[in-house]
Order: structure tokens, then sequence, then C-alpha cells
């Protein structure tokens, strides 16, 4: 009995020997020792041109071939081309693309033609799902599932961050001044009324010098700024019996007059602002508010500034200066993101997959989320806690801070069939608001437009995709 | 095979040479009333495969329910066409491109027939003027389009300065936001491209009108007008005409300018035709759709194109 109990521990023993460096393994040591069996094989991904893509072409596509031997072909597309590029590759049947980068509102469109493989036979198999529990909840519960099924890895914190100037926010003069004239302190806006009160109170004190806020206002970002406000408000996309639109109800006229009413105190030409316009206007000083991705937090703390790929992004003059906030109201807007998904008609699926494991990983993405020229923001906890990152500059842990909360109370993006012509519809409308329409009638054609759209996709159809979204924890504020 | 090709041609050579001295046989006649269309026959094939294939499968995709993000391609008859003539967008962008066309057209015409007048007559540097303004023709238009932004652009813009500088004051217009000034930015950038084309043209037209009518106008007095209207204009009418054409084709397809100054905004207001099909096919992924209207531009293009070839009976 004795010498039976002795086996039987010796055999535990070492039963747990030989699996204790599979459980050390992470998933991105899983993916690259399944990977070598592929070795000389070239795999194809697709990535936004620009800044995204030195990502791949830098970085982590030399890597993998050094680990893997597995050569990484990226084939950069404009991220208005990449639905149709990714879709027509589905169509033909060619298999050009192996991996793909995926805007999570395209996912039940793309999901449902069928152009992105189901991932989870691949997770169990290479051990991930662990792994995935690290990506923070907005972006993991929301964005990578589509009729339960995994269809792509959440792999770009895109969130919409408050940033403001502390030195203007911070001076004595400028905080008596204001809490004497509207009774409560200079501080970070908690609501749309205190962000235009103190947005009109610096440019009242310091134009034209230094602005209140500006905003990227030209496509896309001012859809997304409507979508988070009119929620915030109150405001329901649909009716969710009969699938109308009601975005031209009070919630929506009142987020549209103002929006238009900020425009005064933001310096002139606002409306004609581009990406870059405002980051220009808030790196040199010119505006003390604004709201934008997490890049922005970065380039204006002169991360990277050294970096032959961020020429263009001028010099920050506020480094040290800017402080991160939760936007108005606390919810911000997700605001596109990122997926890693692998192409159905990939004739390399396995080692596809087992990229997109390797990138998404925790070791890997900790390195990606860091490159100072690329655009993925952290999107995991251990990207959050990392120390690493939090010592990048002095107020790295206030950013990451900032963008975990954000993260964590984040609201989707509208994401139906045909998400592109409902997106088209609001970005028309929000340009003819800044050409002086009238909010409601924009509004009242805006809702036609919603009803013709979901009338051709069918209503029966968008009605059950508009409930699976409008049930997920970051559709509505609860 | 190839023997018979030689000894065609030999049959063929000489019943084209020798035809004076000996009676052709049945098949060299046969063979030389049928060559000239043997000769041309490649050519003709791949215009056709690579002219109207194109059109004929388009013409099919519109009859179908081709969309990017579904998989039912069945046919769906005329469908495609009845939506179209309930798609107010769409003709609210036939209006706009009609708008440009009607304004535009007319103003490069004068300025270009202005400044071939001017440049008519032998000056010092003329060459080098001439050239100078012909650069913006060479320019791509999304490039044009793309400066012109600039120029517009209310804090460095250019316009802005020199309009704030002749006011006294600071003058902010929102060129390609506001409404009213929307259509004035791109007919200006469309006019300043396109009107030294028309120049060229002119000038060149110009060029080769009858000297001794002029003169013999000059010596009976006839006024600049008179010389104008019974001379020089119907000397180059059918210049003007082919330059009109060209021009309005042209301008009914205007995209890069409108894309690069305003994208078709404020909302739809300055969106032509071309932009509309392009953000129907590309942006929108209407496949179907997207060829139903093109083929009935193609239609409406050949149709006007027609009427004006036979107005101006250049169709001779």
């Amino acid at each position: 009995m004795k010498f039976r109990t002795f086996l039987g521990a010796v055999a535990v023993l070492v039963l747990a020997a030989s699996s204790a460096p599979a459980a050390d393994k992470d998933a991105a040591d899983t993916a690259v020792e399944a990977a070598k069996k592929y070795a000389g094989t070239t795999i194809s991904i697709v990535w936004e041109a620009g800044l995204q893509s030195l990502d791949p072409l830098n970085y982590s596509g030399p890597q993998w071939e050094k680990l893997t031997g597995i050569k990484v072909k990226v084939v950069e597309v404009p991220t208005d081309q990449m639905f149709t590029k990714i879709m027509q590759d589905f169509k033909s049947g060619a298999g050009a693309y192996d991996a793909l980068n995926v805007i999570p509102s395209w996912m039940p469109d793309l999901a449902r033609a069928g152009a992105l493989e189901p991932l989870d036979k691949y997770v169990d198999k290479f051990s991930y799902r662990d792994e995935l529990q690290d990506i923070a909840a907005a972006y993991r519960d929301n964005q990578m599932q589509y009729d339960g099924k995994i269809y792509g890895f959440p792999d770009d914190g895109d969130v919409m961050l408050l940033y403001y100037r502390k030195d203007i926010f911070e001076d004595p003069k400028m905080k008596d001044e204001f809490k004497a004239k509207f009774g409560y302190e200079l501080a970070p806006p908690k609501d749309w009324k205190q962000f235009d009160q103190i947005g009109q109170f610096i440019t009242d004190k310091m134009a034209p010098k230094v602005y209140g806020a500006g905003f990227f206002r030209t496509a896309p970002y001012p859809q997304y700024m409507f979508q988070e406000r009119f929620r915030m408000e109150g405001g329901k996309f649909f009716n969710a019996n009969t699938m109308k639109a009601t975005v031209n109800g009070d919630a929506g006229v009142r987020v549209f007059k103002e929006m238009l009413a900020e425009n005064k105190f933001m310096p002139p030409g606002v409306e004609q602002w581009n990406f870059v316009d405002n980051l220009a206007a808030f790196l040199q000083g010119t505006t003390a508010m604004t709201i934008s991705w997490p890049p922005y937090g970065r380039w204006a703390a002169g991360y990277g500034s050294g970096e032959e790929a961020l020429k263009w992004v001028p010099k920050s003059q506020v480094a040290g200066k800017v402080g991160y906030a939760l936007t108005p109201l606390g919810r911000p807007e997700l605001g596109v993101g990122f997926d890693l998904s692998v192409s159905a008609t990939s004739k390399n699926k396995e080692a596809a997959y087992l990229f997109i494991q390797w990138l998404n990983s925790k070791k890997t993405s900790l390195e990606r989320v860091q490159l100072p020229y690329t655009l993925r923001d952290p999107f995991r906890l251990s990207h959050y806690a990392s120390e690493k990152y939090r010592a990048l500059w002095p107020d790295a842990p206030a950013y990451l801070d900032t963008i975990k909360k954000s993260g964590e109370k984040g609201l989707l993006d509208l994401s139906l069939l045909q998400q592109d012509k409902y997106d088209e519809a609001m970005t028309k409308a929000i340009s003819s608001l800044w050409a002086g329409e009238d909010p409601k009638a924009i509004l009242d054609r805006m809702a036609q437009q919603f009803d013709a759209i979901t009338e051709k996709v069918g209503i029966e159809n968008q009605k059950a995709v508009y409930k699976v979204w409008a049930a997920k924890p970051g559709a509505y504020p609860q | 095979m190839r023997r018979h090709f030689f000894g065609m041609m030999m049959t063929v050579s000489a019943s084209l040479n020798g035809a004076e001295q000996r009676r052709p046989s049945r098949f060299g006649r046969m063979l030389e009333d049928r060559l000239p269309y043997l000769i041309v026959a490649p050519a003709i094939l791949i215009l056709l495969l690579v002219g109207l294939f194109p059109l004929i499968y388009s013409l099919i995709v519109s009859f179908q329910r081709i969309t990017m993000t579904e998989n039912d391609t069945s046919f769906v008859g005329i469908l495609n066409y009845a939506e179209l003539f309930r798609d107010t967008r769409l003709w609210a962008t036939l209006g706009h491109t009609a708008i440009i066309t009607a304004i535009a057209l007319p103003l490069e015409l004068l300025i270009g027939f202005l400044m071939a007048q001017l440049f008519i007559d032998r000056m010092p540097g003329r060459q080098i003027f001439v050239a100078l303004l012909v650069l913006p023709t060479v320019i791509s238009p999304i490039v044009a389009g793309a400066t012109w932004r600039l120029m517009f652009d209310v804090r460095f813009g250019p316009i802005g300065q020199v309009l704030s500088f002749i006011a006294g004051e600071p003058v902010r217009i929102l060129w390609t936001v506001n409404p009213a000034y929307v259509y004035p930015a791109i007919i200006i950038c469309e006019v300043w491209q396109w009107s030294p084309f028309m120049f060229l043209l002119l000038l060149a037209a110009l060029s080769n009108v009858d000297q001794s009518q002029l003169e013999a106008a000059e010596i009976d007095g006839a006024s600049y007008f008179r010389v104008l209207r019974a001379i020089v204009l119907p000397a180059i009418a059918p210049v003007i005409a082919v330059a009109c054409l060209i021009r309005g084709l042209d301008l009914v397809r205007i995209f890069d300018i409108i894309w690069a100054l305003t994208e078709g905004g404020p909302g739809s207001m300055t969106e032509t035709i071309s932009l509309y099909t392009y953000v129907q096919g590309f942006s929108q992924f209407e496949t179907s759709y997207t060829a139903a209207i093109s083929f009935v531009v193609i239609v409406l293009l050949t149709l006007i194109t027609t009427l004006v070839l036979k107005r101006m009976e250049l169709v001779r």
C-alpha cells in the first residue's frame, strides 16, 4: 500500500514536472513554438496604411520572421478602403490575405458574410483563453465576438480622452477669478455645461494667444462625439421594437445645438479642423482643452519626438503641462479601434492565427503599444500596470490610469449591418450643422436616412443585430 | 498553315498587282474584298473586348442585387433603375453637376478667349508667359484642389490675408464650410486650372484666322466687335465647339477638385454625380446600384454629346 502510494506520488511529481514548462509558457511562446512548423512560408496581413503599419513593417514582422522563419507581407490599405479590400478578397475567393485588421463596428457585416474565420477552436488549441481575460473589459466584452463566436482579438485601446493644460487650470489667478465667477473650482469639466463655461472663460481671458478648447471637427471624429453625447443625454438611436430612428428627438437637438455653440469659443475656422490641425493647435499651446485618441497624450509629452516617422508631428510646446481626464459626463466614446482577425479564405489559417495570437499576447503587445511611432494604444490590464510603460515620461502613470478608467467606462460605437451608411449619414449631418443649417431639420433628415438604410438592410435583420448590440454593457449608459 | 497563309497572301498580292494582266480567281476576289476587314479585325476585337465588355458586364450587373456586404447576387430586373428615380440624392447631385458646369464652362471659355486675345500679338517673353500660364493644366486636379484648400484656409491661407489687408480688418471666410462660398471656391479652383486649356486651343485657332480678311476689315474701318462677330468667331467656331465639348464632359465628371476641397459637403451640398457614384460604389458598397447609376450617366452623356455634335454640325 505504501509502495503504491509512493508510486502514485512519483507519478504525480513526474507529470507535474513534465507539464510545468507548458504551464510556464505564455501565449507568445506557445504561438512561436507552434508556428515553427510553418517556417519558410509567407503570410500576408492587411494593416492600416501610414503610421500604424510601421509596427509590422519595422518591429513585429521582422521579429516574427526571426522567431519562426515565417515571412510577413504587410498589405497597407487606407482606412476607408480596408473593408472593401477585405470583402473583395473574400468574394473573389482569392485568399490574398491571411490575417486582417478589422474595425470592430464592421464585425457584424464581415462575420455574417463569412469573411472572418471563427477563432474559438484555435484559442482553445493554443491555450489563449486565459490571456484574453487580461484585455480590458470594454474591448474584450464588446469588440471580440459576434453571435457568440470569437472573430477577432481587440488590439488597440482606442478611447477618447480629455486633455487639458494643467498650467492654466492651476494658475492661482485664473482659479480665483473662475471660482468668483462660477462658484466652483477651475478643474477638468465634469459635464458639458462646465466644459462650455471653462472654455468660454479661458477664451475671454487669453484669446487669441490661447483659446478655451479646440476640436477635430471634420469627419470622422464629430460623429463619435455626437454618438457619445447623444447617449449621455439619454438619447437612443432606434426604437428597439420598430427600428424607427429616434435620433431626431430632444436629446439629439440639444447636443447639436451645444456642439454648434461651442465653436464660438474655439479658434476661428475650427469647423475645418482635421486631426492634424487640432493636434498642432494643442501641441503649440493654442488651445487649453481638447478631446482625442490616446496618441495625443504621448505626443504632447514629447514621447517619440526624435522618431523619423513622427517628424510631421509639431514639436510639443506643452510637454509636462498636460493633464488627462475623462471626457465630460465620464463615459467616453471608444471610437474606432482595431481587432486582429483571420481571413476565412486564407490558405494559411493556422499560421495566420498564430501570428495574431503572438501579436496580441501580453508579452508582445506590451512592446507594441510602447512603439513611439505607431498608433496602437494600451488595451490590456497589464499594459496599464506596466512599470516599464509608467516610467516612459513623468506623467505616464496618470496617462495610463486615465486610459484605464476611460476604457472601463467607454461607450461602444454603433455597430449594425452596413454601419458605414449610418456613419456617412451622421458625418454629412454634422457638416451641415457647421454650415449653419437648423439642427432639428438636419436631424429629421438624418432620421429619414437612417430609416431608409434600415429598410434596405431589412428591418427584422437589423432589429436582431441592434438588439445584440444594445444589450452589450458599453452600448448605452446604464 | 503558314504555307497556306503565304499562298493566300501571294494570291492576294497577285490579285492586287496583276489585276490588269489576268482575271483573278473567285477566291482571290473574295479575299480582295475582305482583306481590309481581316486586317482591322484583330484591332476591333481588342477594342470591343476592352471597351464593350466592361460596358456589357456593368449592364448585366445593374440588373443584379450585388453588394459588398451580401452574398445574394440574384437578378432583380429593373429594380435598381426604378430606385434611381426615387433617389432624391441622385437627382440633387445631377443638379449640382449642372450648376458647376453651367457656371464654370462659360467662365473658362471667356477667360481662355480673353487670354488668347492678349497673347495673339507678338510680344517679348510671350513663349515664357504662355508656358507659365499653361502650368495649372499639367497639375493633377487632386493636387490643385488640395492647394486651393490651403489657399482658402481661414488661418494661414493667403486669400484671407489679402482680403483682410484690403478690408482693414480680419476677414474670416470659411470657404469650404459656409454654403454661400463653397460653390465659388470650387468654381475658382476649376476655372483657375482649366481656363489655360481653353486659352491654348483658342490661341491656336486665332492664329489661324485668315489675316487677309482681318486686314480688309481693318481697311474698311470695321469696329473690333464687328470683326469679332463677322470674321473671328465664325472662323474659330469649330474649335470653340470641340473645346466646349471636351471641357463640358470633363465638368460632368468632375471629382478630384471637389473631393479635395469639400468632399461634397457641407452635407451633400456640393456632391456631384461622380462623387455620388464613388460613394455608392466604394463607401456604401452598392455594386449593382452603382452600375445602374453609371449606365444612366453613360446614356445621358451619349445623348447630350450626340445632340451637341449634331447641332454644331460636327458629325459630318
